[in-house]
């Protein structure tokens, strides 16, 4: 085996056609299916470990792994794809969220068959949206995916489904429309035609031309992430999917949105990045207010916790807009840490609803001394939700915290206001989350629901898959550099080109320098004035 | 680096290690831990048995005149960004490790004896320990980043003990705000960490001081600008350390079990304010109005808290509004430059606040055998009274910290208060009175918590006291069906059928729960001696970064003798005038507290901060909060839909003028979905 076998290709077709499988294994209640699906998802994850650590350099910030085949001439529809340190990470969570999901979704029991057809499928596509390098191929893997989880909502969701799952589909398609418009634009400008991503960055566009296509994207995009005021799509989609669907869309679709923001946005319009960026900032701190208030008012579970998904979201647009390196690598690991937490809260408010079957938490409450062990976990997950230090959501604001803190692109008085707001952000966190944990599992034993339904504690198979969650979010949080070393060459050169296309910033970002062997003696210190006494 | 200095990091991991093997045992074989109460107590004892006489042995070294070490190791970097993480061992680190590990040793072993019948006697222990970690990795911190992070360790851990008995709705309503209220600190904390690295490209206390200095020297900072962070970093000890504004949460922590409220809630964590702002000196001290703020603030907490605390009934509620009382003093120390004042009071109020909250759980433990197990009853003064016949080691225990703390040597509390005074004289003879008069109503208030429940009558057995206490608590309690209020239906029952299991005297509580106090009684008793004025081995060892050792000014006999005078006399007023009150009962409390009316109805309801801040911000975020909802449903997504509907109307028309080749797209995508449904039909 080396490193010119197709190794994404093998990783994106894998499950796919494993996937069209399923109909012929001859299996009634799903038993089998979903044994077959967790082996699926298993081989392709090991995939992804093993090429990413034999053949991919860490220390190259550049596209590695790369294939590119014809696929349509006649439109230079290539099959293009490759991985850089943008990628590469989501492209981990993705096969880690979706090996999960299927395990959590071991109770399906309507239609188990295509529930596991779809969730492979979906596999594949995500994978595909992270590493296509070719923008016409994008939007139609960007696409494809959509089905899956139309599919996934509309099937298998709640009473408001079909509602939630048509709303999901307008309002994605509809932003994905302006992909099509944006990459069609970008393809036929200039002399040559092409989809190539790398060469699209590569072209000079007109100032305005580069704002409109920005625009654009920067439409599709905020739909996807989601951002003010395009999100109300998210809390129907979000109030009724089922837990394993929910992992999916909290922990991966939602990134979707992110990366396509940094891959283009950033990467091929960095002219026009320079002008919307302060715009993103502002964006991102809306989203962080806003929702965290919206998320305190909602009395359903999911919703609250959909709020809070894009809540998290509006770091990583701060982080994108700062023009520093710590605050894109913090915008980066905002993304893979909220992949995680988002996965797993949202996963443990299905197992939550599984027992008390309702939403509402004016009817929830005292359920702790029943399920201690989901009330431990809803309890660990929501502390990383809220950046506790030492889980991998505090290191990634505190990055976007400090980076656009020390960013030298805004204004005194500009930063001090975000910085603010997003500080207050910091304060509605934990009050949104820890009402939230109040109110189902403290207080006295709730009789009414004790009555009605069996609050059985966790099983060995859910405490497995938030332990699993768990070990990456502590991991990450304990030592960031485990997950920033492997994406910091490509982000550090991001930020390069981003601050080129600022004529402000000529020089390098500001260096920090705090001495390693520092001593503080008392001698060297002399220096300093001795603290006086008031007069 | 020598082995000692090498293997550092161990204080703190040795608790961590045993929280979470109990921990992991907890989550996957949860019965057979539980079943394991001993095991795991000693397990979790000894770890932190270790951490101790490896903190000792530092401090023996440091003592000893060894260099101060720091190592690091880079923990997380992007770009050019580095940002450390590792260990200090200095004078002051030493000390505080000394101080967390022996409280912490003491109250997990008086832990045994106080939450011997609790179900989750197991899970108190881990998070006991997880506390110890976390305090101990605060106390070492290099840079303030890291502070940063433990001090947000701690507050869970806080949190995760208040509410310890998750079944209570008081528990669960404090640690909530205990959490919230410490983020409105953290948020001036992370703002202030935020300006300080903006302005000085550094996260180190002495870089950050020395650039500070020179750049608001040089003028390239404002010097406002300056005094604003310095002051946002000071919110961030004003939530943790109770002071005033944030000092809310503290009394309602109460709800957690008593061996908590004397670890973290008076000894350790709470004092971590004071030892951040003894870190960021270097920062704090060239800001004169930065050392203002602090010492009125400080100064003002101090009179607050011993103001609220002389109306308590509840006698852990007037040991935590004391606890507040004593911070201020601490942090007014800080602020007038009083630097090792300062600590050495946090060193002897730790010891003695420490035993006099376990003295006060023993005292609930016994209640709890006359009156049952309900917190309205066990922890009202009201029903106490001649304990001190039943449990004498308790009661003489508390009798040294109440002296202690009233300030009448030779014991601890007399040096460091003194200490603290004689400097505020120096500095601003105002904040001096201030101080000299929250004295006496110190040592009022903590001889009528002393005589109220140890001299007298035993007044347990009062049913009519008891009636009027549930019903104070139902009448204010709007829903008694929830936590306590469900166990109060259940006493009162057992009342009615007579009291068959309750015994009619409190007993004195078993060993591990009087040794701790014994055994803090020393400290509470000698310590304050390695601080006398005229031979200070505290200040020597102890001083602010950056001062130049001279500490051999003259001891001034006489000015030494009318200091303590003055604050001996007024803690002796205070002494009389309580046992007026409450041990000859000469002059009736209840009268005089009706002559006066307004001002008692004002120091009861806490000079009415906590329905202030229920009605401005709780009630008024949930409506912001619920506006914004409605306008995120009405408004936004209304529009949204409309429009929505409108790109997709245009969309679709657009396609047909961009290119003709979209239709195979489209058409792919019709395949897959016909292709998928095809499927759903097979199975």
């Amino acid at each position: 085996m080396d490193s010119n076998f197709p190794w994404l290709t093998v990783i994106i077709l894998f499950p796919i056609i494993a996937a069209l499988f399923i109909p012929l294994i001859p299996d009634k209640d799903g038993r089998t299916v979903r044994w077959y699906s967790l082996i699926v998802g298993l081989i392709d994850f090991s995939l992804i470990i093993y090429t990413f650590g034999s053949f991919y350099d860490f220390n190259n910030p550049d596209l590695q792994l790369v294939e590119s085949y014809s696929w349509v001439s006649q439109i230079d529809l290539r099959w293009s794809v490759g991985v850089d340190g943008l990628s590469m990470p989501l492209v981990l969570l993705t096969g880690f969220i979706t090996t999960l999901a299927v395990l959590a979704s071991w109770p399906v029991t309507f239609k188990p068959k295509l529930f596991y057809f779809l969730l492979l499928a979906m596999y594949g596509a995500q994978i595909a949206v992270f590493t296509v390098q070719d923008l016409l191929l994008f939007f139609l893997v960007w696409e494809l995916e959509l089905i899956p989880v139309y599919l996934l909502l509309s099937i298998w969701g709640g009473k408001k489904r079909l509602y939630a799952a048509t709303k999901f589909i307008l309002y994605t398609a509809g932003g994905s429309l302006f992909i099509l418009v944006a990459a069609l634009a970008m393809a036929f400008y200039g002399d040559t035609v092409t989809f190539d991503m790398r060469a699209l960055a590569n072209k000079d566009y007109a100032d305005n031309f580069e704002l409109l296509l920005y625009g654009a994207f920067l439409i599709a995009y905020a739909v996807k992430l989601p951002i003010f005021p395009l999100h109300t799509w998210l809390p129907d989609a979000h109030g009724e999917a089922t837990a394993p669907v929910h992992m999916l869309l909290a922990g991966i679709l939602l990134k979707m949105g992110g990366y396509a923001l940094v891959r283009m946005n950033a990467g091929m319009l960095p002219d026009a990045h320079a002008v919307f960026a302060p715009i993103l900032v502002i964006l991102g701190v809306v989203n962080i207010v806003y929702a965290a208030l919206t998320s305190f008012a909602q009395r359903n579970l999911k919703r609250k916790i959909a709020y809070s998904s894009i809540s998290h979201m509006g770091f990583v647009l701060i982080g994108l807009g700062s023009f520093t390196e710590l605050g894109l690598s913090g915008a980066v690991l905002q993304m893979v840490s909220h992949g995680l937490i988002g996965a797993s809260l949202f996963f443990l408010v299905g197992a939550t609803y599984d027992r008390t079957h309702t939403l509402m938490l004016d009817e929830m409450g005292g359920v702790g001394q029943k399920m201690r062990k989901i009330f431990a976990m809803f309890t660990a997950c929501s502390m990383a939700s809220l950046a506790l230090p030492g889980m991998s959501g505090f290191v990634a604001e505190l990055m976007v915290f400090v980076g656009f803190t020390t960013s030298d692109a805004y204004d005194t008085n500009f930063k001090i206001v975000i910085v603010f707001l997003m500080a207050v952000g910091v304060i509605l966190t934990p009050i949104y989350l820890l009402s939230m944990l109040r109110e189902i599992f403290y207080g006295g034993e709730n009789k009414e629901l004790v009555a009605h339904e069996a609050l059985i504690d966790a099983e060995p198979r859910e405490v497995f898959i938030i332990a699993c969650l768990l070990v990456p979010i502590i991991g990450i949080g304990l030592y960031p550099k485990l997950l920033t070393g492997i994406y910091d060459s490509t982000t550090t050169q991001l930020t390069a080109r981003l601050r080129n296309a600022v004529p402000s910033l000529t020089e390098p970002a500001i260096a920090l320098d705090i001495p390693a062997n520092l001593q503080p003696s008392l001698q060297k210190m002399a220096g300093i004035p001795a603290p006086t006494l008031l007069d | 680096m020598e082995p000692l200095y090498q293997y550092v990091w161990l204080i703190p991991v040795l608790p961590l290690v045993a929280a979470m093997i109990v921990g992991m045992g907890l989550i996957s074989v949860n019965q057979y831990t539980n079943s394991l109460r001993r095991v795991n107590s000693v397990f979790i004892i000894s770890c932190l048995g270790m951490a101790m006489g490896y903190a000792f042995a530092l401090l023996w070294s440091q003592i000893h005149g060894h260099d101060a070490v720091t190592y690091t190791l880079e923990w997380a970097a992007a770009g050019d960004f580095r940002l450390m993480m590792g260990y200090t061992i200095d004078h002051l680190t030493s000390l505080m490790l000394v101080i967390v590990t022996t409280v912490a040793l003491l109250v997990m072993i008086y832990t045994d004896g106080y939450m011997a019948h609790d179900p989750s006697y197991v899970r108190f222990y881990a998070y006991l320990s997880l506390f110890s970690f976390s305090m101990l990795g605060l106390v070492m911190s290099p840079n303030i980043v890291q502070i940063y992070i433990f001090w947000e360790l701690v507050g869970v851990c806080s949190y995760l003990l208040i509410g310890f008995w998750y079944d209570r709705k008081p528990a669960a309503d404090a640690c909530q705000k205990a959490f919230v209220v410490n983020r409105v600190g953290d948020f001036g904390l992370l703002l202030g960490i935020l300006g300080l690295y903006w302005t000085t490209q550094s996260f180190d206390f002495e870089i950050m001081g020395h650039r500070l200095v020179d750049l608001v020297g040089s003028g390239e900072v404002s010097g406002w600008l300056a005094a604003l962070f310095a002051i946002l970093v000071f919110l961030g000890p004003v939530a943790k350390s109770a002071q005033f504004p944030l000092h809310v949460w503290l009394p309602d922590a109460m709800e957690g079990p008593t061996p908590i409220s004397a670890l973290i809630h008076a000894a350790t964590m709470v004092a971590a304010g004071v030892f951040l702002i003894a870190r960021m000196y270097p920062v704090f001290a060239p800001i004169p109005t930065v050392m203002n703020v602090i010492a009125w603030t400080g100064a003002f907490t101090a009179f607050l808290g011993a103001s609220i605390a002389i109306t308590q009934n509840d006698i852990k509620k007037g040991l935590a509004y004391s606890t507040i009382s004593q911070l201020g003093y601490m942090v007014m120390a800080m602020g007038i430059g009083a630097y090792s004042a300062g600590l050495f009071h946090l060193m002897t109020h730790a010891y003695f606040k420490a035993m006099m909250f376990l003295g006060s759980g023993s005292v609930i433990h016994g209640m709890e055998h006359v009156v049952g197990h309900n917190p309205v009853l066990a922890q009202d003064m009201r029903l106490m009274g001649g304990l001190r016949k039943h449990m004498p080691i308790t009661a003489s225990t508390f009798f040294i910290g109440t002296l202690a703390i009233c300030g009448i040597p030779p014991f601890a509390g007399f040096w460091s208060k003194d200490e603290i005074l004689g400097l505020a004289f120096a500095a601003n003879p105002a904040l001096w009175v201030i101080g000299w008069m929250t004295a006496g109503i110190t040592a009022f208030y903590m001889f009528r918590m002393y005589f109220s429940t140890f001299e007298g009558d035993f007044r347990g057995n009062d049913g009519n006291i008891k009636q009027q206490l549930l019903a104070a608590v139902g009448m204010t309690n709007p829903t008694p069906n929830f936590g306590p209020g469900a166990m109060n239906v259940k006493e009162l029952e057992s009342e009615d059928h007579g009291d068959h299991h309750h015994a009619e005297f409190p007993h004195e509580s078993p060993l591990t729960m009087t040794l701790p106090l014994m055994i803090l009684a020393v400290p509470s008793a000698l310590v304050g001696l390695v601080g006398m004025p005229f031979n200070n081995y505290f200040a020597e060892f102890i001083y602010p970064a950056g001062e130049i050792v001279e500490h051999h000014e003259e001891f001034n006999l006489q000015e030494f003798l009318i200091m303590g005078g003055n604050s001996v006399g007024i803690a002796l007023i205070g002494i009389t005038l309580a046992s007026l009150f409450y041990l000859s009962r000469k002059i009736d409390a209840g009268a005089i507290a009706n002559q006066i009316k307004p001002l008692y109805n004002f120091s009861l309801n806490k000079w009415y901060f906590d329905d202030i801040y229920q009605s401005v911000f709780v009630i008024g975020l949930r409506r912001i909060a619920r506006q914004v909802m409605e306008v995120d449903y009405r408004v936004v997504d209304g529009l949204v839909n409309l429009t929505g509907f409108f790109t997709l109307l245009s969309g679709e028309t657009l396609k047909y003028f961009e290119s003709g080749r979209v239709q195979f797209y489209a058409l792919i995508i019709f395949g897959a979905v016909l292709g998928l449904v095809v499927v759903s039909g097979i199975s």
